[in-house]
């Protein structure tokens, strides 16, 4: 999923303070599994803005907001009200603000779209409603296959391929010492799987081009362009 | 003057360290030498070259190439220190060319500490490459092409080395990485800093039949709290407890003394094991001709 955070709700309230008809747009997606715009939380803040004396014309969270289709349906029923607002608040990754703004736009309106939570990256749930944490950067040609299936571009603080840095400390990355290193991890887990002499193949550098922004994925013909 | 010829020779080769100046060297105000200018004249005559650290602990300063210019002006022997962390392949390739048209004969090719360490924490972190590829970036213009295999109009003519740390935890992953780094083309290593000869040897035993010069690197320990901080913020360093005690056990005035014989007393028992010295001072430049000629 798409990991974000609520902004401070000061920040919210000044993004929105020209504005005085307002409709809440969260996602039922990831937004949701954060529980930063799911359901229950577009209906919390649209009680937020009323106490600020905001007139919040409707509050709803699409089951997945960065699909257009999906966005599109859920707002299709609200469009007269829709007409009249003058911001709208999305409780949705960035994707899901700009897929709105597509879809108000494809309705011939031009309304302003705010955002109202931080986008923070790819993220693995470990434990539901406690924990995610961030796994894969979608670099375009994943080497899981060699590192035991352990993603040192995204777990190791230096994207490092050929091995750890020095700094290690008690297995602890030298960046942040709750985290594990992720190459002694690596080396553990090629280790029990009797793989150890993969590690010592040179790994050349990344060919970042097939990260160059922003990419597009052509599903029909499943390749990036 | 490459410092593998050197080891070529069979010379035990000493180099100390300098951290350029948070500042610009164009002009001398006062007639006064810049900290690391002064350090080097330190040690001028008791090593064979010197370390010009690249914004060490992410911290912005002047540029190790610049510095190790002008300390090669000065007559000293820079040993050019780049890291991955704030430059992509092609300022690094670019910046290799330029050490070498600027008379720079020894770079050495780390990762570099993570940008969160220094006093720009909120900066982007490059490491398009790590320190494996550096050097084996390094070679190929050694041999006249760039990483894309493109001819150059002169190839450099640089001594690679690379560092590598003893106290690491499993040692055998840190040496797996050490081969793929000669492999790759390093030609001499410089150690983390090392308090335990038990340690050192730990390391020469499996390395040693790697047959590259390893030079025993030691940060001086100027204080008992000194050694504390590094214990719990430098990562990869273990300074034991007897050196704490030892440099609490002396007034403030004669901790250099009391360094000069703990940094004798390591060097002595460890530089059988090894091919060289790495001095890394922290401003206490003015001891080690002491210790040089105490131990070599
Ligand atoms: S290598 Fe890492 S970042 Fe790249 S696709 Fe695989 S898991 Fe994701
Ligand atoms: S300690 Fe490990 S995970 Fe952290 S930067 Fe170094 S190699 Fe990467």
């Amino acid at each position: 999923m798409i990991g974000t955070t609520p902004k401070p709700f000061e920040e919210i309230s000044r993004a929105l303070e020209n504005y005085e008809k307002v409709a809440v747009i969260g996602c039922d997606g990831c937004a949701k599994v954060c529980m930063t715009g799911g359901s229950d939380q577009v209906v919390e803040m649209a009680e937020k803005l009323k106490e600020k004396g905001k007139t919040v014309l409707f509050a709803l969270s699409p089951e997945r907001t960065c699909y257009v289709g999906k966005t599109k349906t859920a707002l299709d029923p609200h469009l007269d009200k829709l007409k009249s607002a003058d911001a709208v608040l999305v409780l949705g990754c960035g994707g899901a603000v700009q897929i709105t703004r597509k879809v108000i736009e494809d309705y011939d309106l031009t309304i302003p779209v705010k955002v109202g939570l931080d986008s923070v990256g790819h993220m693995d749930t470990l434990i539901m409603g406690e924990l995610a944490i961030e796994q894969c950067q979608e670099c375009g040609e994943c080497i899981l296959n060699e590192t035991g299936g352990i993603c040192p571009v995204t777990k190791c603080a230096k994207s490092l391929l050929n091995g750890p840095c020095g700094g290690a400390q008690d297995g602890k990355c030298e960046v942040d010492s709750e985290r594990y290193c992720a190459w002694i991890l690596i080396y553990n887990r090629m280790a029990a799987l009797g793989e150890l002499d993969k590690l010592r193949r040179f790994m050349a550098p990344k060919d970042y081009s097939k990260m160059a922004k922003p990419r597009r994925l052509n599903i029909k013909e499943r390749r990036v362009e | 003057m490459k410092l593998t010829e050197l080891f070529d020779k069979g010379e035990f080769v000493i180099t100390s360290e300098v951290g350029p100046v948070k500042g610009c060297l164009r002009s001398n105000e006062g007639g006064k030498l810049p900290q690391c200018a002064q350090e080097a004249e330190m040690v001028r005559g008791h090593i064979h070259a010197i370390n010009v650290t690249d914004n060490q602990s992410a911290v912005m300063r002047l540029g190790s190439l610049a510095a190790s210019v002008r300390l090669k002006e000065r007559g000293f022997e820079p040993i050019y220190q780049m890291t991955c962390r704030d430059r992509n392949r092609i300022a690094l390739q670019s910046d290799l060319l330029g050490a070498c048209s600027l008379g720079i004969d020894n770079v050495l090719c780390l990762t570099g500490d993570y940008t969160s360490l220094g006093d720009h924490k909120s900066a982007k972190s490059v490491f398009d490459i790590d320190s494996v590829q550096l050097l084996k970036i390094a070679k190929g213009l050694n041999e006249g092409r760039d990483m894309m295999g493109n001819a150059l109009t002169q190839s450099t003519n640089l001594a690679l080395g690379a560092v590598v740390n003893p106290n690491f935890e499993p040692l055998d992953l840190q040496l797996l990485k050490m081969e793929k780094k000669i492999e790759a083309g390093a030609e001499f290593f410089q150690t983390q800093a090392v308090y335990d000869p038990a340690v050192f040897e730990r390391m020469t035993k499996k390395t040693d039949k790697f047959g590259v010069p390893i030079q025993y690197g030691i940060v001086i320990v100027k204080s008992p709290q000194m050694g504390k901080f590094m214990n719990e913020n430098v990562s990869g360093v273990n300074v034991p407890d007897w050196i704490i005690k030892e440099m609490g056990s002396v007034s403030k005035e004669d901790r250099k003394k009391k360094a000069v014989e703990i940094t004798i007393r390591l060097i002595r028992e460890i530089k059988p094991m090894a091919q060289g010295i790495h001095f890394m001072p922290l401003g206490w430049s003015d001891i080690v001709p002491d210790i040089v000629k105490a131990t070599v």
